[in-house]
């Protein structure tokens, strides 16, 4: 039960910071599907992804591995990714 | 510290969070200017199989491309920009042969995708309303012009055509032999207020001819793209992570691994996913889809694929304030050199910082 909540504080502030930084309108934090394709239908590009990752990483306190980030492509794939990385 | 030293401190030194590499009110100014133009998605366009002049060492006139049937019907350019806008690209590189020579294609495509740059050399002027970035190639004086492209009083022509006009950027491009010569001919564009950006000649597949670079040229070219940045800061678009990036003694490829489809497998995100080099008869293909096809990958140091390589690898710069830094001045070089109306600002790095994971190469 713990981790699922954990997971889904990780998923609604991932979400957070995917809308600060890329300026998303018409979504908050809770209504972000975290199975949505961040690339096929939001349309981010790898800047954007790097941006964000590199936010994440200050909150989290992990490092992201270059030739990891740019295959996390969903918000459920980087929350389940900080979660590993956290353990 | 000497303006061509290394940065002596140890980048080592500890693990920088991203809040505080950009803590410094310059360097945050600068990311979010830059930053703005992350949306930009390039692909690259053949527009006609001609060429009013045949240089030594084109790209154009190396492997298949050159033999695709040009497709000169307005109504299929217009279809094909729609669809790419429709796949997400904004930016359009309307290059090879020559695309002065097909004024009405560039103007469809203008119509369609108004963010592009059309790389020419210069003789013949593109109208006005063709609102794109133009890269004018210049590869010498007219002595060196002449004898490399067969073309008489290149230079001049080139400065009468595009002196006042506020699309234009020349692109000075090295080989092992201009390199001296870039003083006269920047001293040129300076006196008629043209500004101007560096190449580097990298050898097309099986080239060994007497423009390929060696060791000794490379640090030459260092030598010379400082002293004019030096110079003319108002009319040079380069920075020092410029002049290391693209003069370093190994090529691109193996400082930044390169993203293009032809080198990179993945699909996932970037370029793999969404670059296309069209040829003129608008078909493409992935095994061959770079920036400047046909270059032997080795030895690329080409300022077009170094402007979406180097930009790309944000996350491998963001690790320290100086080589973050150093890569804001080379994202600001890009943009002013590609986008029609973007200023560049004063450089953050005025010394040379190795590409991270990279040993100095040498002093200077």
């Amino acid at each position: 039960m713990t981790t699922v909540s954990a997971r889904k504080d990780i998923i609604i502030h991932v979400a957070t910071v995917m809308i600060e930084e890329l300026k998303l309108e018409d979504v908050t934090p809770e209504t972000f599907n975290p199975d949505i394709d961040l690339v096929d239908e939001i349309g981010i590009d790898s800047m954007d992804l790097a941006t964000v990752a590199l936010v994440l990483q200050d909150e989290y306190g992990m490092r992201f591995d270059e030739d990891d980030y740019p295959k996390l492509t969903t918000i459920r794939l980087i929350a389940e990714y900080i979660e590993k990385e956290l353990k | 510290m000497g303006n061509q030293a290394f940065a002596s401190h140890n980048i080592q030194e500890k693990k920088w969070k991203f809040s505080e590499i950009i803590s410094d009110p310059e360097v945050l100014n600068r990311w979010e200017k830059t930053r703005k133009f992350f949306f930009l998605r390039e692909s690259t366009y053949d527009m006609s199989n001609r060429c009013n002049i045949r240089c030594e060492g084109c790209y154009y006139f190396e492997g298949e491309k050159q033999f695709a049937k040009e497709n000169q019907d307005p109504l299929s350019w217009s279809a094909l920009m729609k669809s790419e806008k429709e796949r997400g690209i904004t930016y359009v590189v309307l290059a090879g042969a020559e695309p002065s020579m097909v004024p009405d294609l560039l103007h469809t495509c203008f119509q369609e995708i108004p963010l592009g740059c059309i790389a020419t050399n210069g003789l013949k002027q593109i109208p006005r309303a063709i609102d794109y970035t133009v890269h004018i190639s210049v590869w010498g004086n007219d002595e060196t012009s002449f004898s490399i492209r067969k073309a008489k009083n290149m230079l001049k022509t080139q400065i009468e055509n595009y002196k006042n006009d506020p699309r234009a950027i020349f692109v000075y491009t090295f080989t092992r032999e201009n390199i001296d010569e870039v003083y006269e001919v920047a001293r040129m564009l300076v006196e008629n207020d043209c500004v101007l950006t560096f190449n580097m000649f990298s050898a097309p597949v099986g080239y060994e001819g007497h423009l390929r670079h060696t060791e000794e040229s490379l640090v030459h070219t260092r030598k010379a793209m400082l002293e004019l940045l030096e110079k003319y800061p108002e009319n040079v678009l380069f920075s020092h992570y410029n002049a290391v990036a693209h003069t370093h003694t190994k090529g691109l490829h193996e400082l930044y691994s390169c993203s293009y489809p032809r080198l990179n497998p993945s699909t996932d995100i970037g370029l793999g996913r969404s670059f296309r080099h069209y040829r003129a008869d608008l078909n493409w293909n992935r095994d061959m889809a770079c920036c400047v096809p046909d270059t032997d990958c080795a030895d690329c140091r080409h300022y077009a694929a170094g402007s979406a390589v180097v930009t790309a690898r944000l996350f491998r710069h963001a690790t320290h304030p100086e080589i973050f830094k150093a890569w804001l001045d080379y994202v600001d070089t890009y943009l002013s050199v590609w986008v029609r109306g973007y200023k560049k600002e004063a450089n953050l790095c005025n010394y040379l910082v190795p590409p991270p994971g990279i040993e100095p190469d040498r002093k200077i």
